[in-house]
């Protein structure tokens, strides 16, 4: 047999092992209740609550941030992040956590919101109309 | 019934659609007629009348193809230079504030635009090939038009079937988006302005990163073209030669592009860093690393006759990637995993249908000449340069591969219907696999420089690698020790990997200065790779926060003790506080157009003698957008040669609209409790701030729009106001007039103050003076977070080098080809 063949399929075995590896370090989407019967990190998608309290309050600690999140069953948790509020968090259309729960808290390592950004949002912003429909 | 709207300027963006239309037929009627001259070209068919004559076809197609993306361009660029904000384009991507640069840089900031941007390459390529291609020509434009055609159709944006076909960049506001005041003729006397440009964007690495990004895209379907060309028409070797040069400059164009996103992702973004393996940024250097590969088996192929599949397989396969990583980022698809990709615009059949058709060609070509391909039978020397450069391209296939698995797992969710999530730690995911690769290229690039085609002696091999091999280890250690890498093993053996291959990469350069200039161009790429390895692991590993915060309180141990390390800190204005080595100051901020300027100064004091070694200002800035609570925040770094400081704001106190004043507050709301004097001229008042004098009196004082007759008696109290080191001058009214007393105070902005005359008291011959003073301003912070990254000019360095070698490279195969 060639010397090459058999580097393939060395390679081969690597890139399958590789592949597999990549699923058993991937992590599932659950909800706060998964999350709950869980030891280890996972996502957990849903949105803001947006009438309940986004505490940060940086002249007391620069470093907490918490907020209500409903999950995509409708349950809702308090979430603690301990960095800095996100920018243009206020405005996300989803969230996804990655963390895990600790007592009735959701402790996310990391936030990855989606926002309707001001950039792509196709909604006009129409200035002074008020003052020229009158005129009409 | 129609409306006649007022004040469109339609005429662009009729030109501009017409332009896009006819970009799309041009590139139909020139990929047909190409590929007729091709057939035509050979066997039994071959007609040297009618080649000509489709050749003649296909290239005044072309050439008309490349008129119209210009005019389209040039239209697209007409709007939104112009901003004509009928056009929802200009109106989403660009504003009126904008200068000239970032007009270019919003110009591609829509899918639209970048799309234009590669056509347009796609076009220039074209015209070299169709200019220098000679027999090469009728195949290679075939695929290039292919492509071309491709693009054109996602730029049509017609409706087909009921199915809109693509996005096109002239679509007008008022279709685009729904809304009453479309209704109304004059509508666009109420859209003042466009959205702007996301100030992420705002950077001058904006203008020129996705141009190079996309040179470098459009470039890989050269190498493809050949390739596809070489199976059609069964010039199986004879496609390489040509090839080579082609790849080797997609290859350094593309580098260039990912590296220049790096640097713009390290100077404008948030994420603290050069690379975040975040799905956009795999998505392009996947491409560029299966080209790297094909690159190193050409050559292989070219000097040995070895790795021929091998080599063909990873040309084409590298540009299916590219159209790939363009269906991850456009399609919508990596909403969960990524920032950064763009949303659907309804186009994910289209993009999957582009992937999809050069990839079936790719593979039937491959299976059909699979007979016919030049594969040798015999076995490769174990000391021989193409055995290793096969597998250096295995090795970095195999790396592609494990960073595809996982870039594509949201792919997966989307065929399987699963719902598997990305790691949690994705930069420890990445990083623990491709390390070891990275070793094992490290290592084969640097021996294999030593070893000859065909066969080598082992002992003189293993002799004159010997040395390079003892001396990095010394080097080693020493690097290891002064940038503190030494906790994790994997990082010192890639150290000595990379300091190896550096010393090896070296000798051969110098073998170069010496004459033998063959192997400049690969060693000079190799050390700049090898370079490029050291200072993003050392930048990587061992990147410090220096604002670390350990003054957490109020949420209890149990909180500080499971999220360590704290990043953020808060600096009140004008209080040092100590971070790392520096004495850290917020001085102040000052307000530029919509960005805030942060002044934060950095002192490094000696602590023998208190003298200031260091002394310098960052000024990192957040736009602040008072309607939407809300700051974006761009950095500021402190470059140095061996390691750079990194800060940006996470938190400022949002500025508060300013109100009018309206009914049912007084103006007196805004100040404390007032405070009475009774005072007499010279006599001086304490404040806050500093004093009061009474200059004197003036019984002639006037009141605007108040008629003072003899009887009524107005009298001005004569201030000198004196706060924090400055004089001001005011004077508040007291005014008698029939009988009831009335008096007109004086606000002094400056001094915060609000000053009025309210009494005479003749019998104590004193004036009454109420004082009202501005509550005291809230202390004003930042919350800062900075990095400090080490050794990261190794990192933009060993870019550098790297480019400078594929360019030396590309030189010496074009050389090749001519001499050929």
């Amino acid at each position: 047999m060639k010397k090459s063949s058999i580097a393939g399929m060395i390679i081969i075995a690597i890139a399958i092992g590789v592949i597999i590896s990549t699923y058993a370090d991937s992590s599932t989407y659950g909800s706060f209740s998964d999350a709950r019967q869980t030891e280890s990190e996972l996502h957990v998608v849903g949105q803001l609550n947006k009438e309940k309290e986004l505490f940060y309050n940086p002249t007391q600690d620069a470093n907490y941030f918490s907020f209500y999140l409903k999950d995509n069953d409708g349950k809702e948790c308090k979430v603690v992040f301990s960095g800095s509020k996100p920018q243009d968090f206020e405005r996300s259309e989803q969230i996804v956590l990655t963390g895990k729960m600790i007592g009735n808290e959701f402790h996310a390592s990391k936030i990855l919101m989606k926002c309707p950004s001001k950039y792509t949002k196709d909604e006009v912003e129409v200035t002074e109309v008020s003052a020229t429909t009158a005129k009409i | 019934m129609d409306i006649q709207f007022i004040g469109e300027n339609l005429l662009p963006g009729k030109l501009g659609q017409f332009f896009i239309i006819l970009s799309f037929c041009s590139a139909l009627l020139a990929t047909i007629s190409y590929f007729f001259a091709t057939i035509n070209s050979h066997g039994d068919t071959f007609q040297k009348q009618s080649v000509i004559g489709w050749q003649r076809i296909a290239r005044t197609a072309f050439s008309l193809n490349l008129l119209s993306v210009v005019g389209i361009g040039s239209c697209l660029f007409y709007i939104i230079y112009n901003h004509l904000f009928e056009y929802h384009y200009a109106w989403a991507h660009s504003s009126k504030t904008l200068p000239v640069y970032y007009i270019i840089s919003s110009f591609w900031e829509g899918q639209e635009g970048s799309f234009w941007l590669w056509t347009f390459w796609q076009g220039v390529l074209g015209s070299v090939i169709v200019l220098r291609g000679k027999t090469w020509e009728n195949s290679v434009m075939t695929t290039i038009m292919l492509s071309q055609a491709f693009i054109a159709s996602m730029l049509v944006g017609v409706e087909l079937f009921g199915q809109r076909i693509g996005s096109s960049p002239f679509i007008l506001l008022r279709d685009a988006v729904p809304g009453p005041i479309f209704s109304r003729p004059d509508y666009l006397t109420l859209i003042t302005d466009g959205n702007g440009l996301n100030p992420l964007l705002q950077n001058y690495w904006m203008v020129i990163h996705p141009p190079t990004l996309f040179l470098g895209f459009a470039s890989m379907i050269v190498p493809f073209a050949y390739g596809i060309g070489g199976l059609w028409e069964r010039r199986y070797s004879e496609w390489i030669k040509p090839a080579l040069p082609w790849s080797l400059f997609a290859v350094m164009i593309l580098g260039t592009g990912i590296i220049m996103g790096s640097f713009w992702a390290y100077e404008a973004l948030n994420f603290g860093g050069f690379w975040a393996w975040d799905p956009v940024e795999n998505a392009s250097i996947i491409p560029w690393l299966t080209l790297i590969a094909a690159v190193h088996v050409l050559i292989a192929y070219k000097n040995s006759g070895h790795s021929y599949f091998t080599a063909t397989f990873l040309v084409l396969i590298s540009f299916v990637l590219v159209l790939y990583a363009s269906f991850l980022t456009r399609s919508g698809i990596l909403g969960e995993t990524s920032v950064h990709a763009f949303t659907d615009l309804g186009m994910f059949w289209h993009l999957v249908s582009y992937v999809g058709v050069f990839f079936i060609l790719m593979i039937v070509l491959l299976v059909i000449r699979r007979k016919e391909m030049p594969i040798t039978q015999k076995d490769e020397e174990t000391y021989s340069r193409e055995f290793w450069l096969f597998i250096g391209a295995l090795v970095l296939s195999v790396a592609c591969i494990q960073i595809l698995a996982t870039t594509s797992v949201p792919v997966f969710n989307a065929i399987f219907g699963t719902e598997i999530a990305p790691p949690p730690d994705v930069i420890q995911h990445y990083n623990k696999w491709q390390v070891p690769f990275a070793v094992v290229i490290a290592f084969i690039s640097a021996f294999s420089q030593y070893l000859k085609y065909k066969k080598t002696d082992p002992r003189k091999f293993f002799i004159s690698i010997a040395i390079s091999l003892v001396l990095a280890l010394f080097i080693t250690a020493a690097t290891v020790y002064i940038t503190k890498v030494y906790t994790n093993f994997m990082y010192i053996i890639l150290t000595y990997a990379a300091v190896f291959s550096i010393l090896a990469n070296a000798k051969i350069l110098g073998d170069a200065f010496k004459g033998k200039w063959r192997l400049a161009g690969s060693a000079v790429a190799h050390i700049g790779f090898a370079f490029l390895l050291i200072g993003a692991l050392i930048a990587a590993a061992t990147n410090n926060i220096i604002s670390v915060n350990n003054t957490g309180i109020g949420f209890g141990d149990e909180f500080a003790k499971s999220n360590n390390p704290r990043e953020n800190i808060i600096l009140y204005k004008d209080e040092p506080v100590k971070m790392d080595r520096y004495t850290v100051t917020y001085k102040g901020d000052s307000t530029e157009g919509v960005n805030t300027y942060y002044r934060i100064n950095y002192q490094v004091i000696d602590t023998a003698n208190g003298k200031v070694k260091e002394n310098f200002d960052l000024y990192p800035n957040a736009q602040q957008n008072v309607k939407m609570k809300q700051i974006i925040a761009s950095p500021d770094t402190r470059h140095y040669l061996f390691h750079d400081i990194y800060t940006h704001v996470s938190s400022v106190p949002l500025k508060e609209e300013d109100h009018e004043d309206h009914e049912g507050h007084s103006d007196d709301e805004n100040y404390e409790k007032p405070v009475n004097h009774e005072v007499n001229v010279g006599d001086t008042v304490r404040f806050r701030d500093g004093f009061i004098a009474v200059k004197g009196i003036n019984r002639d004082a006037r009141i605007q729009n108040i008629p003072v007759s003899d009887q009524d008696i107005a009298i001005g109290m004569q201030l000198e106001i004196n706060s924090n080191g400055k004089t001001y001058n005011s004077e508040p009214i007291y005014l008698l007039k029939g009988g009831s007393k009335f008096d007109f105070g004086k606000t002094v902005e400056e001094a915060g103050l609000k000053l009025r005359f309210t009494n005479v008291f003749p019998d104590k011959d004193k004036l009454e003076l109420m004082v009202y003073q501005k509550p005291k301003a809230e202390r004003t912070w930042v919350v800062l977070k900075a990095i400090e990254f080490p050794y990261i000019n190794f990192f933009w360095g060993g870019t550098i080098i790297m480019v400078v070698g594929f360019l030396l490279s590309i030189f010496r195969r074009n050389k090749e080809l001519k001499t050929a």
